[in-house]
């Protein structure tokens, strides 16, 4: 099996780094998953969408703008009217939904190669992402679960709330490695570990 | 330790002495210090020069307000320029330098500009350089020659030209009430919103929060206010509910309550902390808003108002009760208003003898005259101040017996010797943030001040803000408001009782004394109440007229303690009531803002850049990388020693002897799915995809809906309603939004769904004679011969045990391939193609190869796609389909459309065989010393290793019609002229037997 390389290789410092002598308050990682779906419904066929997702991975998505859900293995999210994310540490999700989702209901796109996920955990992942997002990340306005679909200088990023603290951020491959170093950067006043 | 310091009291810490320098001269503070109050506290009374005239200057106020006391921070190599001393924190081995002057701050030889008044009044540079003539000099040229010495005998501190290495951040917040403003009523509303569970901001300028209650010297339930205020700061600090923000300076008040603020983080320092940036501009969206923003003193017109160690009383009571420090030993005050009464015992009771209060009024409170004599000072009512005296610090004053009503001076003027005078000429309102987000400030007679105006965004407003000046009213006013606006309203509950000097909020109504000499209304432009009258005398009614011909106000510190004496002055002059004069607006920002903190860091290694799969595997391979958009792709391999000429002509050459692989990852590239998918690229591509055979791929053209060319790429049908579409990597979003604007709002009814994939694949386009046998070397699962893999066919298989998708589709007129992969096995794949390709010498080729094979065999991009071609002017008419509408048929075919001498494709060889540039002209004749009658332009040029000549592509008036005819290159920028041939754009293989086998 051929292992996929990963965009942020040359720039992926695994250990302590910025002001870190009291501690670290972020933790950055790359989750690498194996699966990366985005499927979309036609008007109107939302919930049946809803319902194939839950087919396929178990995972049941709760009404509303951007309602998520995760299992830590399995995470999907909805990020525009009627479109999805989903996510799975394992390959080959798609193949899941080849005779769930049909032509009548929608679509399913494998992006699987096409993003990068990176995780941001920690008591100042909030305090992170907000100089990169104007997104309201307190915990009552993005609950564990939820989604939202923004852009950072240009670069379009899915973000999926996934802990009390943690955040699993999608952006386009090519752009990755940029946006990892800005976030590296943006977290060296806070002190951050790479794992 | 100084000579101003007093022996106990004001909030700084006395066990920690700070050294800092100013103008080279070493000097000590202590931690809270200011720069301005440390330099007063050791004696300094000269600050700064003024603008035009080179005054000496002093420290007039204790804020964000100070108009004179300007200096410049270097640090290392960067200089920061007019910085206030009052907003300056010192920190040890601060360097502080003073401006405009020369060649010293003591000696400023352009203090001679106090001699030429009258010719440096306002309009002076309108007046001077509109109109004489002196000599050969006349108008703007007298102006250009004067400039020089102009610029550097007037103005503020000069920039550095030093690349600041500090770091800059951008924050987003959200929050229920964000409260502006510290003093009682700020703390109070935070404290009333918070209580009440919503989430709260609270912004301070200052270092510390509690405003007035620093320096106030009141009581709350017995307690100093100060107590009281840090007492409540604590009690925030307990919230979770609550952030506060000190050294934060909000300074915008956008729509929907959208506002910007400006932190301080590490000015204050002497190294920030790893990582630290040194300012943070926080952008906040509020849902309400509480603005306590307090008020300015103003100061009172008079002649040499401006003198060294003439200040606001309220600043030298801040002085005296926040620093320790006091601004004179005998100090003299004059006033419209009673909180002068309070500062004077205040500063009585930190030990300066006060020698005299000047009221303007005659008749004084009794509780004010009981102040004056706890105070020990002589109460002067009735009188005003006409003069001072002194030169780089004050030494005396002179008063008059004055009528306020008349505004007449009658009697001997009476000297009197001291050495710091007070000034209080009634309180303004801080309505910056209320006027940035709303209508015109309302003028209040009582108050002699602008009061804000009615909100049309959520804010309220609590305390000195609205006019209520008194910090029983503040306190009140302020949890009202933060009830208010955490949309609350709250049991009634027992305020805390204020102990504070009594006094009446409402000033005379005298603005100006009207004495011989120069009487400053806008310190820090150095506008006299005489220029103000000079404007009106010449014309300019409109207060927008007179701050543009004066300039009052619109210096950095934006008119604070200046717009309103302006205006008053101008409104006797007109002999109108103030609010019939009007106000300006005020703009962001309120205060000075860092370029920096808007930049962020949108800057150097910091910009978005786009890595294909394969990036890291060209830069250890020699390629010299060149930005395309914010792509990065191999412009070419060079070998050691080779130009990039001799490189792109090598690779280029190699590619057509025997095989040349290029990444081609960059390409936009669009899922189209769903079961009208083959429907939508029918409207958008101008030929037909519906009839397209699943597993083949097409060339498509778009137009725009004017009917002009839009872009151009290869669409693969990878299953019934699965479409892959190629797109040029400039216009790869262009053609998604096109896509999706046709969909979500022209035609919503078609079920099909557009998804960015550029990123999901790896795309490497390996073409020459050797490709095919190449492939064949190398993958399995699948045959590459003609009859499997046609042109314009697709196949699956696997390449070093990835999966792959081979299209058989070329750009160079070679026979070729492009082999994508999932992009995380990107490097993979070309690794095992570039290894299966060495025994037939293929060669790695950049962005300048595969611009050189496209330009011979003639085919477009977007330098002929420019968005003024149609497709009949780049020979694509063959692709506009009579079968069916697409977006641009309708237009196309209008007669400027059509005409036949539009600008059409040509090829053109250089018959001098040196080398064409890209944008010269062609024209007919050839006249070097006047190039004219341009029937076209290059496009595109390249010295054509095929050919072994120059050629271009280019845009000719006529196009066919001219192929085989000559013409002349006209490029007089860059001396180029010669002749040259016109001729078909398809240079190479023009009947495509190369291409296709």
């Amino acid at each position: 099996m051929v292992e996929r390389q990963s965009p942020l290789e040359p720039e992926y410092y695994p250990g302590s780094h910025g002001n870190f002598e009291h501690g670290v308050d972020v933790i950055l990682s790359e989750t690498r998953p194996g699966s990366i779906l985005q499927l979309a419904a036609w008007p109107g066929e939302e919930k049946r969408l809803m319902s194939a997702i839950y087919k396929a991975t178990g995972l049941a998505l709760p009404d509303g703008a951007g309602g998520g859900v995760t299992d830590g293995a399995r995470s999907a999210f909805g990020f525009a009217p009627g479109k999805f994310t989903v996510v799975d540490e394992a390959e080959g999700l798609a193949a899941a939904f080849s005779g769930v989702v049909t032509p009548a209901i929608g679509t399913v796109t494998d992006l699987s190669h096409g993003r990068t996920a990176m995780r941001i955990a920690g008591p100042k992942a909030e305090w992170v992402l907000a100089k990169f997002f104007a997104i309201d990340f307190a915990l009552p306005a993005f609950p564990i679960g939820a989604g939202r679909s923004t852009t950072h200088h240009d670069v379009f990023a899915q973000i999926q709330r996934t802990g009390a603290d943690q955040f699993d951020i999608y952006v386009f491959r090519s752009f990755a490695r940029s946006f990892w170093k800005a976030l590296c950067h943006a977290s060296e006043e806070v002190g951050y570990e790479v794992q | 330790m100084s000579p101003r310091r007093t022996e106990t009291g004001g909030r700084i810490d006395r066990l920690r002495t700070i050294r800092f320098t100013f103008d080279g001269t070493p000097y000590t503070g202590y931690a809270g210090d200011t720069l301005a109050s440390a330099l007063l506290a050791n004696g300094v009374t000269l600050f700064g020069r003024s603008f035009k005239y080179h005054r000496p200057r002093g420290v007039l106020t204790a804020g964000v307000e100070e108009p004179n006391a300007l200096v410049t921070v270097l640090r290392g190599e960067v200089r920061e320029p007019n910085i206030a001393a009052t907003m300056v924190e010192i920190y040890d081995g601060l360097v502080a330098v003073s401006q405009n002057r020369f060649p010293s701050l003591a000696w400023d030889v352009n203090a001679i500009n106090q001699l030429g008044g009258k010719i440096l009044s306002a309009g002076f540079y309108y007046k001077t350089f509109m109109g004489p003539v002196i000599g050969p000099l006349k108008g703007t040229r007298f102006w250009m020659f004067c400039e020089h010495f102009i610029r550097r005998a007037a103005g503020l501190g000069r920039a550095g030209t030093a690349a600041d290495p500090e770091r800059y951040e951008r924050m987003n917040a959200f929050c229920d009430v964000l409260v502006v403003g510290s003093g009682p009523a700020g703390l109070m509303a935070a404290r009333a919103a918070a209580d009440q569970g919503q989430r709260v901001i609270l912004c301070e300028l200052e270092p510390h929060f509690g405003g007035s209650a620093n320096w106030s010297g009141e009581t709350i339930d017995g307690t100093p206010v100060a107590d009281w205020a840090a007492r409540a700061v604590g009690q925030l600090e307990g919230h979770d509910n609550v952030r506060l923000l000190p050294r934060t300076t909000v300074w915008g008040y956008y729509d929907g309550n959208t506002l910007a603020a400006l932190e301080r983080v590490t000015d204050h320092k002497e190294a920030p902390a790893k990582g630290e940036p040194r300012h943070r501009y926080w952008a906040i969206r509020a849902k309400s808003v509480v603005l306590a923003t307090g008020s300015f003193e103003r100061p009172l017109v008079f002649p040499g108002n401006d003198r060294p160690c003439v200040m606001l009383a309220h600043a030298a009571e801040r002085y005296a009760n926040e620093f320790g420090v006091l601004p004179g030993d005998r100090i003299a005050l004059f006033t419209n208003n009673d909180s002068a009464y309070r500062s004077a015992l205040a500063l009585k009771s930190a030990g300066a003898a006060i020698v005299a209060i000047i009221d303007v009024r005659q008749d004084l409170s009794s509780e004010m005259r009981k102040l004056a004599t706890d105070a020990e000072a002589e109460i002067l009512s009735g009188h005003a101040v006409v003069s001072t005296e002194g030169g780089k610090a004050l030494s005396g004053l002179k008063v008059q017996r004055f009528d306020m009503v008349s505004g007449a001076l009658t009697g001997d003027a009476r000297s009197i010797h001291a050495d710091c005078l007070l000034m209080s000429g009634g309180w303004s309102p801080t309505i910056h943030l209320a006027s940035q987000a709303g209508a015109r400030a309302e003028w209040d007679a009582a108050r002699q001040a602008f009061l804000p105006p009615k909100p049309t965004q959520k804010w309220v407003g609590a305390g000195a803000f609205i006019g209520s000046f008194s910090t029983a009213e503040a306190i009140a006013e302020g949890r009202a408001a933060g009830l208010s606006a955490a949309g609350a309203t709250g049991a009634p509950t027992a305020l805390p009782v204020v102990d504070a000097a009594p006094g009446d909020p409402d000033p005379a109504p005298v603005f100006e004394i009207k004495a011989k000499g120069k009487s400053f209304v806008d310190f820090q432009h150095d506008v006299t109440a005489e220029d103000v009258r000079l404007a009106h005398r010449e014309g300019f009614v409109s207060v927008e007229h007179l701050k543009r011909y004066t300039t009052l106000g619109m210096a950095t510190d934006q008119g604070k303690s200046s717009n309103v004496p302006g205006l008053a002055i101008m409104a006797e002059a007109l002999g109108k009531p103030i609010p019939e004069v009007g106000t300006t607006r005020f703009r962001p920002p309120y205060s000075a803002v860092s370029i920096g903190s808007l930049a962020a860091e949108r800057f150097g290694d910091l910009k978005p850049e786009r890595l294909t799969p394969m990036h890291d595997w060209h830069i250890a391979n020699g390629a010299t990388m060149y930005s395309a958009g914010l792509w990065y792709r191999p412009m070419i391999y060079g070998l050691a020693g080779e130009t990039i000429e001799q490189a792109y002509v090598r690779e280029a050459k190699a590619t057509r002897d025997s095989a040349g692989i290029v990444d081609v990852s960059t390409l936009g590239k669009i899922a189209v799915q769903g079961p009208d998918a083959a429907e939508l690229l029918d409207r958008v591509y101008t030929n037909m995809f519906s009839t397209l055979a699943v597993g083949k791929a097409r060339y498509g053209l778009m137009l725009r809906e004017d009917g002009l060319a839009f872009d151009d790429g290869t669409t693969w049908r990878l299953g019934e309603q699965n479409f892959l579409m190629t797109t040029t990597t400039a216009n790869a979003s262009k053609v998604m939004q096109h896509l999706e604007y046709f969909l979500d709002v022209i035609w919503p009814e078609l079920k099909v769904t557009v998804t960015s994939v550029t990123d999901e694949w790896a795309g490497a386009a390996i073409g020459g004679p050797k490709a095919r046998a190449i492939l064949a070397a190398c993958v399995k699962g699948t045959a590459v011969d003609n009859v499997t893999l046609p042109f314009m066919g697709i196949v699956h298989g696997k390449i070093a045990d990835v999966p792959v998708m081979i299209c058989r589709l070329s750009f160079s007129g070679e026979m070729a391939f492009e082999v994508y992969s999932g992009a995380g096995y990107g490097t993979h794949v070309w690794e095992a193609l570039i290894e299966a390709g060495k025994p037939f010498g293929l060669v790695t080729y950049g962005l300048e190869a595969l611009g050189t094979m496209r330009i011979e065999k003639g085919h477009v991009t977007g330098a002929e796609i420019d968005g003024r071609t149609t497709a009949r002017d780049l020979h694509l008419d063959w692709m506009l389909s009579k079968k069916k509408p697409f977006i641009g048929s309708a237009m196309m075919d209008r007669e400027g459309l059509i005409a036949p001498d539009r600008l059409q494709l040509v090829g053109l060889v250089s018959l001098d065989n040196r080398p064409l540039n890209g944008g010269a002209h062609i024209v007919e004749e050839l006249d070097e010393a006047n190039p004219h009658g341009s029937i076209g332009h290059i496009t595109a040029c390249c010295y054509s290793p095929a050919l072994g000549k120059h050629i271009a592509l280019a845009l000719v008036s006529g196009g066919k019609a001219r192929h085989g005819t000559r013409a002349f290159v006209s490029d007089p920028l860059r001396n180029r002229f010669g002749p040259i041939e016109i001729v078909s754009n398809h240079f190479y293989d023009p009947d495509g037997s190369r291409m296709h086998g």
